[in-house]
């Protein structure tokens, strides 16, 4: 419940929350395509100059926005190292034994870090404003049309829905077993990586035979409640696409086309 | 051992949306060699004060005194050792191929040799009376044996205080009764314990002391008497009989155990 990461729902509301989550999945996927089209460092400011207006009509605040982008700082700062040290471009700015670093080099390094960072900044602000429930819902609606050709889509949706009701679950259920063998002695932060791995091992093996035991209860639950799958079943909440959110996407649009002709 | 709470105060999820002031100032002192009984609604904070018994969790603010000197200071194995902490349904954290082997864990953990970490399995697995499931898996056991293997893990490393929270919840009432004996035989041999509980009735028979827990603060603590005739409609069954009758038969005092409130109200009758 403390630990807040990538991909985790940020309940406010706000203008983007309240789009249809399938727009703002076509919205994302449009905007994760149009990046690899812009080639521009001015497009891409453009672009990254869009999406932090976004984020800050999203109502997250910008302190929490940046944590749920912690984790892959570390790739974007090895693409960026390794741009910067290893590209033999342009003008030689700084010399030092082995190290050279290139003017194309620095502007290459930025150029993809910044890229990167906006990839998983757009993926971020998607699961940060929508519930998990709701984006489930619309992965299945944009996915029904393949139901033609007997692709499963609401058994897709609903592993999902089930797979990330449950992180939550778990997630607790971690910290209680974590504390449990804390209260015998376990430790998780001392001795090397192989020693740290094999601490887990207490964890672990609790925690997959509790999945195993939920996930049984929960198809005993499902079935004593007549769930039979997906052929005609009814939603509770009903998706409806508002002129608000054809007005959104053709936004997004907009802002990535003026990214890659800049 | 002598284990002081000093005005704790405990928030989840500080500055997030999700914040919850758990403990709002709890001050209690569990003495040496007693049975003291934490009692409150769910949600009141019980889990939470058990947890910060032995530092899993870190006090938002307070202090955790032992015999007088600041647990922060003692080292973490040290203390976790001294004082042990029996989590809610303990038998969820089983793990090993054996109940032997998962018994064995802590006092390994404390870098005991083998013959002693042995001696101790053993001891702790009968005091439970669970000697004869040393071999099994603990995976196949019954849950009444789950939960005696679980507090036998936490028994073997010989804690000078035992946090129990809810040990007897969803137990048969013969498993129940015999987890009740334990703990009074715990204290016999100078073990103080903390027993956190929903069923008045169990803390009627085993407690020395009660505490009640009210939306993160102490609302009462005192002896059984004291506590439960204080508030007879959140007491034990004894009490709320014995307490209608006190009305007109005030010379029936205040018995909270069975067996006293038996001793009593034959007295009553023999007048």
């Amino acid at each position: 419940m403390t630990t807040r990461g990538l991909g985790q729902f940020y309940p406010v509301s706000s203008p983007v929350h309240a789009l249809d989550p399938r727009a703002k999945l076509l919205a994302t996927a449009v905007f994760v395509v149009g990046l690899f089209l812009v080639d521009s460092t001015v497009g891409l400011l453009f672009v990254a100059a869009s999406l932090v207006a976004l984020v800050v009509v999203s109502r997250i605040p910008a302190g929490t926005f940046l944590r749920l982008l912690r984790p892959v700082l570390f790739i974007v700062a090895l693409t960026l190292l390794f741009q910067v040290f290893f590209s033999r471009e342009g003008v030689t700015l700084f010399e030092w034994g082995f190290l050279e670093v290139h003017s194309g080099g620095l502007r290459l390094g930025f150029f993809l870090a910044l890229r990167l960072l906006l990839l998983v900044s757009s993926a971020g602000l998607l699961t940060a404003t929508t519930a998990p429930v709701a984006l489930a819902d619309g992965i299945e609606d944009l996915l029904s049309p393949l139901k033609r050709v007997r692709f499963p889509a609401h058994e897709v949706a609903m592993m999902m829905t089930i797979a990330l009701r449950f992180i939550p679950t778990l997630g607790e259920e971690a910290e209680k077993i974590k504390g449990a063998q804390a209260a015998r002695g376990a430790d998780f932060t001392e001795g090397g990586p192989l020693r740290r791995a094999r601490s887990f091992l207490p964890v672990l093996i609790p925690l997959t035979v509790g999945a195993f035991r939920r996930a049984d209860e929960l198809a005993d639950a499902m079935e004593s409640r007549g769930y039979r799958g997906g052929e005609g079943r009814t939603r509770y909440r009903e998706l409806r696409f508002r002129v608000s959110d054809a007005l959104a996407l053709s936004l997004t649009l907009f802002l990535l086309v003026v990214g890659i002709l800049l | 051992m002598k284990l002081e709470l000093r005005d704790l105060r405990h928030v989840y999820a500080r500055g997030t949306p999700f914040e919850v002031e758990a403990l709002r100032g709890v001050s209690l002192v569990v003495e040496p060699k007693e049975v003291l009984a934490i009692v409150g609604g769910t949600g009141s904070g019980k889990s939470t004060l058990v947890q910060h018994m032995n530092l899993l969790l870190v006090p938002t603010s307070g202090q955790v005194l032992v015999d007088g000197a600041d647990a922060t200071t003692l080292r973490r194995s040290e203390l976790r050792r001294r004082v042990g902490l029996v989590f809610q349904f303990p038998e969820s954290a089983l793990f090993a191929p054996t109940v032997e082997e998962d018994v064995a864990f802590a006092p390994r953990q404390l870098g005991l040799d083998e013959e002693e970490v042995r001696e101790r399995v053993r001891q702790s697995l009968r005091a439970l009376g669970a000697g004869h499931l040393a071999g099994r898996s603990p995976f196949a056991l019954s849950g009444g044996e789950k939960r005696r293997a679980a507090i036998a893990g936490v028994l073997a490393m010989r804690p000078e205080v035992l946090v129990v929270d809810e040990p007897t919840a969803g137990l048969d009432p013969l498993s129940r009764e015999e987890l009740l004996d334990l703990i009074l035989g715990l204290r016999e041999s100078g073990v103080s314990v903390v027993l956190v509980s929903h069923d008045l009735d169990e803390v009627a028979e085993v407690a020395d002391r009660v505490c009640v827990l009210h939306e993160g603060r102490v609302s009462a603590v005192g002896t059984p008497a004291e506590v439960f005739y204080g508030d007879p409609t959140q007491a034990p069954a004894t009490v709320r009989v014995t307490s209608l009758l006190r009305g007109s038969r005030p010379e029936i005092g205040d018995p909270v155990r069975s067996q006293e409130t038996l001793d009593a109200l034959r007295a009553l009758q023999g007048t």
